[in-house]
């Protein structure tokens, strides 16, 4: 019994102990299992953690500093490609960059919108200083009060050009519309706006002009390329501007013997040159850098081209502003009365026929009117269609030419005597008489008080009594002093 | 004085105009003053002392006239003057002094005694 008992219990201690057994070794597995899956966890979480501290510390950054190329393509460990975490770091990344985008335009769009405010007050400004210096010019005689005006002048000058530049740069218009002028006036006017302008040559082989619409944005692009010559160059040197004919253009050439440009600034300003992009004002660097952006910005919108990457033959650099044959026209500057007079009044008054050698009194009120009309409320001369007319016109108009030739003095020409005689009367008048009381024009003189500025007018694009027979109607009494 | 070319006027600023200067070499000039081109050959020169120079070859003109014509203030011109007068390319000269109207009685006398002689 006692027996049977003993093995009855050694048989369920043996199944016991096989049942621990199994049960100790299944434990074991599961643990290994567990053990390995919190090691493959942890891994993971390691690796989100990575991630996650990357697209924080590195990721996200680079994207506030450089723009949304820093962050194009997104590199995840290769044991989170795939998951939702993953694709929510591509979801994060991709919000974050539209509204660092959207925000760096507002920010981009507001402040633009701010300096263009106020840099066009400031060239307002200028523009009105200037004039009053230019009032002051014409009436003060002497040369001690004449050099300080001039220095004013340049310093205004500069200062214009500077807020017009940046006005530019943020998208306004260049203002100032100006009459056809030739290729060297235009040089020069851009030299009348940099600092160094003594130091500037300019040499011209062309005789075209710049069409009125281009000539301010080409005199600002010339300003700073200019601006950038001898700024970078030794104040001992000079800066050679040449104007040479081109193939469909023509072209002005900068020549410095500065320093140069290093290949990298070579590229980045054939980036802003080229006027394609978009130049953000943050982008200009701390002071910022405007010229070349401003530059290509003008270059884009009005159609030349602008390039620096070639290098002068005095070592700095050659910088090539090409203007192609739209932005060209011929400028009628130069007497050659005859040729010039008759284009502009054909194109300007085709009708009238002029029945007769009208006599010269007669025919100056027929040109009033129209030009009177033309004045600003100020009396300053506004007539710009009429030059613009001339300029399109000539070729066109020209076999109308002889058949007025032959009904002797036009109504212009007269009318272009009186004015020079005018004139020269009233600046005369005015320079001799001390007192500045002889300013307030408008009212003073009675009977011609709408007449002078119109005769002006008429008289500056055929100027026809420089040589030949009308100058001896311009100046009656000075003719024959000399000889006595 | 109104600026005869308004866009152009502008454009080009007397102290470039000049190179700076503001006196004029010399102290000869006056409102009045004729100037006449000598015919000399001239060399390269500016736009403005080319443009006075073929104003002044068609006859004398009075600075205040150069002034007008080229659209610059008188000073300024002064100085281009003064340049050209100093290269010899043209000549100044005051204004013949009207004359001082004569005594009818002198005028008489001489009438008188060349009638006499004859």
């Amino acid at each position: 019994m006692t027996r049977d008992t003993l093995q009855a219990w050694l048989w369920c201690l043996a199944a016991v102990a096989l049942v621990v057994v199994v049960l100790l070794v299944r434990e074991r597995l599961a643990v290994v299992r567990l053990r390995r899956r919190i090691t493959e966890l942890e891994g993971l979480a390691r690796d989100r953690d990575e991630a996650l501290r990357d697209l924080a510390e590195v990721r996200l950054p680079a994207l506030l500093d450089g723009g949304p190329a820093a962050a194009a393509n997104v590199p995840v460990p290769p044991s989170l490609v795939g998951s939702g975490y993953a694709l929510s770091l591509a979801a994060v990344i991709r919000s974050f960059t539209t509204s660092v985008e959207t925000t760096r335009a507002r920010a981009d769009r507001t402040a633009r919108n701010a300096l263009k405010a106020s840099m066009r007050a400031l060239q307002g400004l200028a523009n009105e200083q200037q004039l009053s210096i230019s009032a002051m010019q014409d009436r003060h005689d002497d040369p001690a009060v004449l050099q300080d005006l001039l220095e004013i002048d340049h310093t205004n000058a500069q200062f214009g050009r500077r807020a017009q530049a940046i006005a530019v740069l943020c998208g306004s218009w260049p203002g100032r519309q100006r009459a056809a002028s030739t290729l060297l006036d235009v040089v020069r006017g851009a030299t009348s706006r940099i600092r160094d302008y003594r130091r500037v040559e300019a040499h011209s082989q062309v005789g075209s002009g710049v069409i009125s619409r281009a000539v301010e944005p080409v005199v600002l692009a010339v300003a700073e390329l200019l601006d950038n010559a001898a700024r970078h160059s030794q104040p001992n040197t000079t800066v050679q501007v040449g104007i040479q004919p081109a193939h469909n253009g023509a072209a002005i050439v900068i020549d410095d013997a500065g320093v140069g440009l290093l290949d990298q600034e070579v590229r980045r300003a054939g980036e802003l040159l080229s006027g394609h992009r978009q130049v953000e004002i943050a982008d200009l660097g701390d002071p910022p850098q405007f010229g070349f952006a401003v530059i290509g910005a003008l270059a884009a919108r009005y159609g030349f081209r602008v390039s620096v990457d070639t290098q002068s033959p005095y070592g700095g650099v050659r910088a090539v502003l090409f203007l192609p044959g739209e932005l060209l026209t011929r400028v009628d500057e130069e007497p050659a009365p005859a040729q010039s007079a008759t284009p502009v009044r054909s194109a300007a008054r085709p009708a009238p026929a002029a029945p007769a050698p009208a006599p010269a009194a007669d025919a100056a009120p027929a040109v009033t009117p129209p030009t009177a009309l033309a004045t600003t409320a100020n009396g300053l001369p506004r007539r710009r269609r009429r030059q613009l007319g001339a300029h399109a016109a000539p070729v066109a108009a020209a076999p109308a030419a002889p058949a007025q030739e032959s009904a002797g003095r036009s109504p212009e020409q007269a009318a272009a005597m009186i004015g020079a005689f005018a004139r020269g009367t009233r600046s005369g008048r005015a320079a001799g008489e001390p007192a500045p009381a002889a300013r307030p024009e408008p009212a003073a003189p009675p009977a011609p008080a709408a007449e002078p500025p119109a005769d002006e007018e008429t008289l500056t694009v055929r100027r026809p009594p420089a040589a030949g027979t009308p100058s001896a109607g311009s100046r009656p009494d000075h003719e024959g002093n000399p000889a006595t | 004085m109104t600026a005869p070319r308004p866009g152009r006027r502008g454009l080009v600023r007397p102290y470039v105009i000049t190179e700076g200067r503001a006196h004029p070499t010399r102290d000869t000039f006056d409102l009045v003053t004729l100037v006449i081109a000598t015919g000399a050959e001239p060399g390269a020169l500016s736009p403005e002392k080319d443009r006075v120079l073929r104003l002044c070859r068609g006859g004398a003109l009075s600075v205040a006239e150069v002034a007008g014509h080229l659209g610059i203030p008188v000073s300024v011109t002064k100085v281009l003057l003064g340049d050209l007068a100093d290269d010899g390319l043209i000549l100044t000269r005051s204004p013949v002094p009207s004359a001082r109207p004569t005594e009818p009685r002198i005028l008489q006398e001489v009438l008188d005694g060349l009638r006499a002689r004859l």
